[in-house]
């Protein structure tokens, strides 16, 4: 994945131990996909992430209806009325005040925006961009894989060059140049201006983190596409398409399924890395705008600053040692 | 001159965009008395909560901007007690400097280093400790310049034995080249142009590098004496020479410009050491500078170490740890919102007034801003202490409300008057409303720009898009990327705007450098583009009368143009909190440009 110089917190590191479950004897014939799951299941550290994954989804989904619960609401702005004008921190709530209900995560300072409402959609924020990012870089990375994998000659050839000068743009560069070109485009227009960058970090997050997989893919048909079954098929004329998306595609499940796990934290980091400098999305909340924001107050406002943080931190490392898991569970070779 | 000032800093770029909001009740004018360092004054140990007698009063307004003079000043300049020489300054700001040549240096912060510590121009400014204000003394002339019955010729007496860095003598000649620099704006687009405006051929003469062969027979020497004609009376001229562009340069040594404006040739007590334009600048001890003809200047410090590249939060940290170095480390910046209180208990922090107006300028081209009732509800919906605190500004501390044009201490300022009837600090969105309605103007559309990468300029927006939705205005924020496109955008007229901000500080204290820059028809900051004939024909008898009635012409005039027409809203005065070290001393507020009183600091044994 080409997205390297955002790639905050990615650790490689094996997730604790994780006893294989000694598989009951019984003799039936299972699938590779319900041998994973199951070896998934049995894994500690899996179950935990995914709880924790699973508690951001419905974060970000149920993101107005916890602001209800809570009675707040999203960018209010209450101004002057709501702050100590003297310091800009909020009549109610840390860090003057003690805690209170009505702002769990106090008032942002300076304007008196709910904290807790604007960490709740940086929730869905995103997992909205991880997610969409994930899914179109998979469809992409996935078929340019299948096509120069299985064409062999010429097309192989131009493919892979192109793969090559893709990973040799600079994420960052093409994510900068990007940014004011969008804001002029739409700069009239503020909701227009809130999708078009919405769709611009969407398409910069694709069109730099496709290569890995489509070389991943590539390589595994490479191999695939001499075995028995496959030129079985093409004898008896199965039509390409079918032997891609049919014999091979079934076959790459397990890359693919690690591919979608590990680039899911790479995305949510870029998202809040671009969004803290102000090149992504600048006009909804995210985590990555709120801990800019936060940064002069670190001393004075901790909390202003960690629950960013710790949403990205915990997001990530969850998505991360999940991601471990699921390669372990997918691949037979790394028994611990 | 018009500054700058993005987030908590002074900024000072050429044109700035700011917003703002409404702060406490207004603190009385001119209380220049809480204007010095407060050495330690609010050690009241905790952070404060709000209560609103907490030092609000203590917070300066605007500042004496130096409209007094003092053409006898004593030559050399008294000792400051207890100042001994020695140590080294470090100064910290986030914004680079811009070109350092002498004819083109314009911004708060180039002129005021350069003119303090590396130039010496004709005139001067020193901090006079009992008004607490600067006075203008004379500098390399020996008086304040003699003019004419009717101000169209001055003359300054050059002073002997003043030599440039490489002990070569200053002669007469070098100040009238200076001066003809002066006039040349296409190799100095960013200089003041007061040559151009007020001195004969002004208006035809190119100046030296653009036009090598020409003359603008306007300077003649002889023996010491340097003769200027002007076009038309010029009475403020000793300001004027106060500005490093009139400024003693060696035709010789200056034949490239680019070069000169990287190492300019010191006549003050330092020199550029080593300089990296736009990172760093050392200032290192010229000793060819001669105390004894010197009436203002102290110059303690060995040496100044200037680094333009810190994040303004690393800036305040530093300074407030207030270790090792950072004991003799300063800033011109202004303090951070949140780092406030801490400073104020540090003792160490600044205040002061700095005399200039942050405006909100409706287009008056535009069709929908020609009902004075519409502009005013402008002047209702702006968002005042909700945008200012959004922006991160200190209210009462570095934006101070308003409802005059002149910020307090230019002696032209008229007494107080409130148009809208909310202090300068209310907004107002119900009787912005009706106003609206009355005028058929409800669903007005306001497009005004924001920057999307600073996330102080997107809540200020929000801020003010939310009164303005209020009052019945339909907001339509302009976006762009960066700063450097906001200033670009605002200056062109023809940018799809119908409200532009901005703001303008005096270049000296006189309503000659705020109404016709602001309101007049060639004005360089009339971003409202506002052009009544009346007003124009006014500026011009003002000009024309007698300089003792000016003042009095001016002030009537600030307020007749906010009554009959409301062209602009007054978006607050800015004021400066500037932190320094604990052994650094003699660090004032200079309200002439709002930096600090270079000449008197000194650190401490």
């Amino acid at each position: 994945m080409a997205l390297t110089p955002l790639e905050a917190v990615r650790s490689d590191s094996t997730p604790l131990a994780s006893p294989d479950a000694p598989a009951a004897k019984k003799i039936a014939g299972r699938s590779p996909s319900r041998i994973a799951f199951d070896r998934l299941r049995a894994d500690k550290v899996a179950v935990g992430c995914t709880a924790i994954v699973l508690f951001f989804i419905l974060v970000g989904i149920f993101a107005p209806l916890i602001c209800k619960i809570f009675g707040v609401e999203l960018r209010e702005t209450p101004g002057a009325e709501a702050l100590n004008i003297f310091t800009g921190y909020a009549l109610i709530g840390p860090p003057e005040h003690s805690f209170t209900w009505e702002a769990p995560l106090g008032l942002q300072p300076g304007t008196g925006n709910d904290l807790l409402a604007e960490w709740v959609y940086g929730a869905r924020t995103s997992l909205e961009v991880a997610t969409i990012a994930t899914v179109t870089t998979t469809i992409v990375g996935v078929v340019v894989g299948l096509i120069a994998g299985f064409a062999r000659g010429w097309l192989d050839r131009i493919i892979s060059f192109i793969l090559d000068l893709f990973l040799s743009f600079p994420f960052l560069l093409g994510a900068l140049t990007l940014a004011p070109i969008i804001v002029n485009r739409y700069a009239t227009d503020e909701g227009k201006l809130d999708r078009a960058q919405f769709f611009s970090l969407i398409f910069v997050l694709t069109f730099f983190g496709w290569m890995g997989l489509a070389r991943l893919v590539r390589g595994e048909v490479l191999s695939l596409r001499e075995r028995e079954f496959v030129q079985a098929a093409r004898i008896i004329g199965v039509p390409t398409r079918s032997i891609l998306f049919r014999e091979l595609l079934p076959n790459l499940v397990a890359p693919i399924v690690v591919s979608i796990s590990l680039g899911l934290p790479a995305f949510v980091t870029a998202e809040a890395g671009l969004a803290y400098l102000g090149i992504g999305l600048t006009s909804r909340p995210s985590w990555g705008q709120t801990i800019s924001r936060a940064i002069p107050y670190f001393q004075d406002y901790w909390l202003y600053l960690w629950a960013p943080v710790l949403g990205v931190m915990l997001l990530v490392l969850a998505l991360n040692l999940l991601g471990d898991s699921v390669r372990d569970a997918f691949d037979p070779k790394t028994r611990r | 001159m018009t500054i700058v000032v993005a987030r908590g800093s002074n900024t000072p770029r050429k044109g700035y965009y700011m917003y703002w909001k409404r702060p406490m009740a207004a603190v009385s004018v001119l209380a220049l008395t809480a204007l010095a360092a407060c050495g330690g004054g609010d050690n009241d140990g905790e952070t404060s909560t709000g209560d609103p007698s907490d030092s609000a009063t203590s917070f300066i307004e605007g500042g004496g901007a130096g409209q007094n003079q003092d053409a006898e000043a004593p030559v050399p300049v008294a000792e400051i007690e207890g100042a001994v020489a020695g140590g080294d300054i470090d100064v910290l700001s986030i914004s680079g400097l811009t070109t350092m040549h002498p004819s083109e240096a314009y911004y708060v912060n180039t002129a005021s280093i350069l003119s303090n510590l590396v130039v010496r121009s004709l005139t001067q400014y020193i901090y006079d400790a009992e008004s607490k204000q600067m006075v203008l003394v004379p500098d390399l002339a020996t008086d304040l310049g003699t003019p004419n019955d009717d101000f169209t010729e001055w003359t300054f007496t050059l002073r002997d034995g003043i030599k440039y860095e490489d002990g070569s003598p200053v002669t007469p000649e070098d100040v009238g080249f200076g001066i003809l620099a002066s006039f040349d704006r296409d190799t100095f687009p960013d200089g003041a142009a007061y040559s151009n405006d007020y001195f004969l051929n002004g208006d035809k003469y190119k100046g030296p590098y653009s036009d090598p062969q020409g003359d603008c027979d306007c300077v003649t020497v002889s023996g010491n004496d340097i003769t200027i004609k002007m076009a038309g009376p010029f009475p403020d001229m000793p300001y004027w020479g106060a500005f490093p562009a009139i400024s003693p340069i060696p035709e010789a040594k200056a034949k490239d410009p680019n070069a000169y404006a990287r190492h300019p040739l010191a006549t003050g007590p330092y020199k550029f050491g080593d300089y990296k334009p736009g990172d760093t600048l050392e200032l290192v001890r010229n000793d060819q500078w001669d105390q004894a003809t010197d009436a203002a200047r102290h110059a303690y410090p060995d040496s100044y170490n200037m680094d333009f590249n810190t994040p303004s939060a690393t800036i305040d940290q530093t300074i407030l740890a207030d270790q090792g170095d950072a004991q003799t480390t300063m800033t011109y910046d202004n303090v951070l919102a949140p780092d406030l209180a801490k400073a104020k208990q540090s003792g160490n922090l600044v205040t002061g007034g700095q005399p200039c107006t942050a405006f909100w300028y409706p287009d008056s081209r535009k069709p929908e801003w020609k009902d004075i009732n519409v502009r005013k509800a402008l002047g209702y919906a702006y968002s005042y202490a909700d945008a200012w605190l959004a922006g991160g500004e200190i209210v009462g501390v570095t934006r101070i409300p308003g409802t005059t044009i002149q910020p307090p201490g230019i002696p032209s300022r008229p007494e107080e008057y409130d148009v809208l009837g909310n202090g300068g600090e209310r907004s107002d969105t119900e009787q912005a409303k009706q106003l609206l309605t009355d005028a058929d103007a409800l669903g007005t559309e306001v497009k005004f720009l924001y920057v999307t990468s600073d996330p102080l300029s997107v809540d200020a927006k929000n801020a003010n898009v939310k009164t303005l939705t209020e009052a019945g205005f339909e907001p339509k924020p302009v976006a762009v990327a960066d700063s450097t496109a906001a200033a670009e955008m605002r200056a062109d007229p023809n940018a799809p705007l119908n409200l532009r901000s901005g703001g303008w500080c005096s270049d000296w204290p006189s309503g000659a450098s705020w109404m016709p820059p602001l309101f007049g028809p060639t004005g360089g900051a009339n971003y409202a583009y506002f052009d009544e004939k009346a007003v124009n024909t006014q500026i011009k008898e003002i000009q024309a009368s007698p300089i003792d009635e000016q003042a009095d012409l001016w002030a009537a005039l600030d307020e007749e143009i906010m009554t009959k027409y409301y062209p602009v809203v007054n978006t607050g005065y800015y004021g400066v909190a500037a932190l320094h070290g604990s052994a650094i001393q003699g660090f004032l507020n200079d309200d002439v440009f709002g930096m600090p009183t270079w000449k008197d600091i000194h650190v401490q044994e």
